[in-house]
């Protein structure tokens, strides 16, 4: 946008047109106080805060010119009364005035007005201390009112909005800050007004009562303290909490978050701004859902088996044990007969100390992070090799951007991207959401594709066919394989044939495509859903990109929203059975989790290390598989029912309790840091892995047998005589930077980089937008990784992978449905464990008056797996032949029934009594 | 010489008459000014009510750092304070206390006075940190009424409302 020239207070600045006299004024480092807008929202003047004179340059009407007085100056002709700086563009020559004694004078009036209604309890206001009314009121208040203290209105307070979120209505001064955050930003519409004159009040319109995943938002923007939040409601005084940078590993975001610490308890959790992952929001459950880390059931001490009990033991003894056992096993029967398997949260040093202790120490390639649950996907490789490009930040996108989403539910599995791509959408990019069912996102979206179930692939071959059908088709930026065998297979297809197998329209189609062609930027987000579908659909969204010619480039490329807060730091530094770190495949792959279970059952692998999972849980058949393994070693927060089948259990610090790094769906690596200190005797577990490496080792030396590992290894570690003596994480990291493909250059020192922060950053009058809404972000906002495909050697495979035909004619598909406040054990202890769902299963109106079924009804799933009974849900606008339910919620273990990802099942009314 | 022991003996002949200014501490105690900060107490409302609401603009305010406040919210149902917050902890660290008096002035409802109880010795440091048992006066020694607001609303007003001016 061209730059106009005004002038405030006497300077004079260029700003882009179209900016409003707030925001410009803050380019010039003049603070003009507001209450009611705020810069991520529409303005809309309801406070009157920022009220200045305004001028602009008298024109000739004859000649549209300025018109000069004696000196050649522009006449400028002042506004007759103040306008409000929020709602006013600026425009070419004008001149603005916020000190004046008028404006002065007016900035006291509105002070003055809306203290005469708050109830000035600041001394209990948990908004004390960072609340923009108290600052504006001592930066440009009055200093005194005239009207008398006992005039007040007063309200009872507080009236809950939620069971969150509470309301006093006294404080209130009705900037509808939360309304339009909920209206605006989080398409959760549930906020409103309500009576009017005294009595207007903010009120929840829904039911549940203020029913978002983002109502944590509005406690922060709230300029005073109307907005509280169940969860610190009178818990500290924010002057004495201690923030700590940290990064919240609930969800593949890695949302940039403060833990505020008081004297080592958690008192809240913040965002902190980073504009390219969370910008200055948090979805509830980064917010609330970090009770788990002062848990009462935290485990404390290392536990060992003796008998039938689990005893308290010292360190020394636990590790000892864990690497006598795992050596006897080893020798005995050879490092394939050890297995382990890490949970996908724990961070980035605790990844790769466990893989290579198991691979290079114990010479096992017996490794994943997952569970081996029938419902997981495939391993996602494409999400790395096609990421988005190194440079990407979403802050930036905006018109001439398109983001596909497909077959993801961006609300359960990764909410903050709901915010970020309905942000995208409001600057003009577009918006395409492609889902076989019904999501929230996509009433955010430009178009909205619904497929028919099955129909993905078709759907994205149709898509492929209109792109390369295309005059003037862009050529693919990468090296590629395949695309010849590609292109035969679209050649065998007719637009009209691909949109009837995906169930859409051919002109919607056509027009998706020409949407994604003609886009700058395109980025693809997958999730659950999509690769529920198999992997031939993530290689057809990869074609996608790579036929649109963006491939490997800034704001281009593929986000795959997987399970857990790290599951791309696991497959990046090959916690999995076929890969190394960096996606280097192995000639002999060891086993997967799945395949693991029934070689426990058969005897071929004998000892089992569980770091941070919890089978036994969820998995009938890794339950029976622990219990008979000869050796299972668990490290975890909390006594697990994997745990309590474990020969040792060895406590583990949660992610307040020590420093790590994570990388996020977008392959950014962020650094987050100690905030208290480890509970009881726990440690993190990366030193966990490496006690037992260094007990491993010293029963080496002890035993007299050639170190075998060390002997392998090259000289870049030789001054760490075992390699395994780190001294703190940052050691590990930098050996992660050394040894692994693309994470040159994740140092800890690199991480901490903040960059420049830009026009939105924090400027003089930071405290107006900021105060008590987030943390500045001075502690890094890490390093977003370039794709695999960057470095200019690696090729794709484009070619379509055969899908193999499914034999099983039971009329129902069942699909997992991924909750944000699902099963996650982490919830536990948290204001969100009330709002995880009882098990169901959610049918469509059609097949529920098809089957006689009405909501709450027992219904069994039947399948070839197995069955399982569960209550019903009927949902209206799900489409018939496909059946929902959550996966992971305690009491209905969907692996009964679950054949793969998706699973034909049919359905039986129970019929009681 | 013999004159200047002659004097200082009439200075101690002077003396033997008049009245001594030694205080047979601790049978006797020396009374003190008005304004004399001694060990903290907190106060009640003539209600029973605790004054202090747990703000911790006393622990602000201490220079000393002596002062740990842990705030709770009320029980709607048996409040301990008027409005929605009390103080569930309240801590004064004697050794670390200099009875400069700031929380007194930094206390929006009056809780927190130093009083004129000078005699604070411990035998070990855990000893010196007074609990909010041992400063909050029993309920019938409470000062200080209810501010007028308070009876006029019938309902948990706003906390400094109780301020009495």
């Amino acid at each position: 946008m061209p730059d106009v020239t005004i002038t405030v207070d006497g300077v004079t600045i260029q700003v882009p047109a179209g900016t409003n006299v707030v925001d410009a004024a803050r380019l010039a480092n003049v603070a003009i106080p507001v209450f009611c807008y705020h810069p991520r929202m529409q303005p809309v003047g309801m406070c009157r805060m920022c009220l200045v004179q305004i001028g602009t340059p008298r024109l000739d009407p004859a000649t549209r010119q300025p018109l000069l007085d004696a000196a050649g100056k522009p006449v400028i002709a002042m506004m007759p009364k103040l306008q409000t700086g929020c709602t006013t563009p600026v425009s070419e020559g004008m001149v603005i005035n916020t000190v004046s004694e008028e404006v002065q004078f007016a900035q006291r009036g509105v002070l003055e007005f809306l203290l005469t209604s708050h109830p000035l309890d600041c001394p209990v206001c948990d908004k004390g201390g960072e609340c923009p009314l108290q600052n504006l009121t001592m930066q440009w208040g009055p200093g005194n009112s005239r009207f008398d203290y006992n005039d007040k209105v007063h309200f009872e307070k507080p009236v809950p909005l939620g069971d969150l979120i509470l309301l006093d209505r006294e404080r209130c001064i009705l900037c509808s800050r939360c309304v339009r955050f909920q209206d605006e930003l989080a398409d959760d519409p549930v906020l409103g007004f309500d009576h009017r004159g005294r009595n207007w009040m903010i009120i929840s319109r829904s039911d549940p009562p203020f029913a978002s995943k983002f109502s944590g938002n509005t406690t922060d923007i709230c300029p005073v303290g109307a907005l509280t939040s169940s969860d610190f409601r009178f818990r500290a005084r924010v002057w004495e909490l201690n923030p700590t940078p940290a990064v919240c590993t609930l969800c593949p975001v890695g949302c940039n978050m403060s833990l505020d610490m008081r004297h080592e308890h958690l008192m809240r959790v913040m965002p902190r701004e980073n504009a390219a992952v969370n910008d200055i929001w948090l979805c509830d459950k980064g917010r609330y859902g970090h009770r788990f880390i002062e848990h009462p059931d935290r485990l404390t001490t290392p536990l060992v088996r003796r008998g039938e009990e689990l005893v308290e033991a010292s360190w020394d003894e636990a590790l000892q044990l864990v690497a006598e056992r795992l050596a006897a096993i080893q020798s005995r029967h050879g490092g394939q007969a050890i297995a382990g398997l890490a949970a996908p949260r724990l961070s980035n040093e605790d990844l790769y100390l466990f893989q290579k202790l198991v691979r290079e120490q114990l010479e096992s390639n017996n490794l994943d992070h997952g569970i081996g649950a029938p419902g997981e996907p495939a391993p996602d490789e494409l999400g790395a090799l096609l990421a988005v490009g190194s440079g990407t930040n979403l802050m930036q996108l905006g018109a001439g951007t398109a983001v596909l989403v497909l077959g993801a539910d961006p609300e359960e599995e990764a909410p903050l991207y709901v915010l970020r791509l309905r942000a995208i959408r409001q600057r003009g990019g577009q918006l395409i959401v492609a889902n076989l069912r019904p999501t929230k996102l996509e009433r955010s979206a430009t178009s909205a594709l619904r497929y028919r179930a099955g129909g993905e692939l078709a759907l994205l071959h149709g898509l492929l066919y209109e792109l390369e059908r295309a005059e003037g088709a862009a050529r693919p930026s990468i090296k590629t394989s395949g695309l010849d065998q590609l292109r035969r297979t679209l050649r065998g297809l007719t637009s009209a044939q691909a949109a009837e197998h995906a169930g859409v329209s051919s002109a919607a189609l056509a027009a998706t495509a020409r949407t994604i062609r003609e886009a700058e930027n395109l980025i693809i987000i997958y999730g659950a859903e999509a690769r529920s579908a198999g992997p031939a659909v993530v290689e057809a969204l990869g074609a996608l990109l790579v036929l649109s010619g963006k491939a490997g480039r800034a704001n281009s490329g593929l986000i795959a929203l997987l399970p857990g807060g790290n599951s791309r730091g696991a497959l990046d530094l090959g916690l999995r059975p076929d890969a190394r770190p960096g996606y280097a495949p192995l000639a002999r792959p060891g086993l997967g989790a799945r395949e693991l279970w029934p070689a426990i059952q058969e005897g071929r692998v004998r000892a089992l290390w569980l770091a941070g999972l919890d089978p036994a849980a969820s998995l009938p058949a890794a339950r029976t598989a622990i219990a008979a393994a000869e050796f299972v070693v668990v490290q975890d927060l909390f006594l697990t029912e994997s745990a309590r089948l474990a020969d040792v259990v060895l406590p583990a610090a949660s992610v307040a309790e020590r420093d790590g790094t994570y990388t996020n769906a977008e392959r950014r690596v962020q650094r987050s840091r100690q905030a208290r200190s480890p509970l009881g005797q726990s440690r993190p577990d990366w030193q966990i892995v490496a006690g037992v490496a260094q007990a491993l080792a010293e029963l080496t030396i002890s035993s007299g047998a050639a170190p075998a590992a060390s002997a392998r290894r090259g000289p870049a570690v030789a001054s760490a005589p075992m390699g395994w003596d780190y001294l703190n994480v940052a050691e590990v990291a930098a050996e992660i930077a050394e040894r692994v493909p693309g994470y040159a250059g994740a140092s800890y020192a690199a991480l901490d980089a903040t960059g420049s922060p830009g026009p939105w950053g924090r400027q003089v009058n930071e405290a107006i937008y900021y105060d008590g809404t987030n943390y500045e972000n001075t502690e890094g906002v890490g390093i977003k990784l370039p794709s695999l495909v960057e470095d200019g050697k690696t090729s794709v495979s484009l070619a379509p992978r055969a899908v193999p035909a499914v034999a099983d004619e039971r009329p129902l598909l069942l699909l997992a449905q991924p909750l944000a406040y699902g099963g996650d054990p982490l919830l536990r202890g948290s204001k969100l464990a009330a709002h995880v769902p009882a098990p169901y299963v959610a049918l469509s109106s059609v097949d529920a008056e098809k089957l006689n079924i009405k909501p709450g009804d027992m219904v069994r799933l039947d399948s070839a797996a197995g069955s399982l009974s569960l209550p019903a849900r009927v949902v209206s606008d799900l489409p018939p032949g496909v059946a929902l339910a959550p996966a992971d919620l305690p009491g209905a273990a969907l692996a009964a029934v679950q054949t793969g990802p998706r699973t034909r099942v049919s359905l039986v009314k129970i019929v009681t009594g | 010489m013999l004159g200047e022991l002659f004097k200082g003996l009439g200075t101690t002949l002077r003396y033997i008459f008049k009245q001594p200014v030694t205080v047979q501490y601790p049978e006797v105690k020396r009374p003190v000014r008005e304004r004399f900060r001694g060990r903290h107490e907190l106060k009640r409302f003539a209600d029973g009510m605790e004054r202090c609401i747990g703000c911790s603009l006393c622990a602000a305010a201490c220079p000393a750092d002596a002062i740990l406040v842990v705030p709770a919210e009320n029980d709607p149902e048996h409040p301990r304070s008027h409005g929605e917050r009390y103080a569930a902890t309240y801590e004064i660290n004697m050794l670390r206390c200099i009875f400069c008096g700031y929380c007194e002035d930094a206390c929006p409802t009056n809780a927190i006075v130093l009083e004129h109880q000078y005699e604070l010795s411990f035998y070990d440091r855990r000893a010196a940190i007074y609990t909010k048992e041992m400063l909050l006066v029993p309920p019938e020694q409470g000062h200080g009424e209810p501010p007028p607001i308070l009876s006029q609303l019938q309902r948990r007003p706003s906390p400094p409302a109780l301020i009495d001016l």
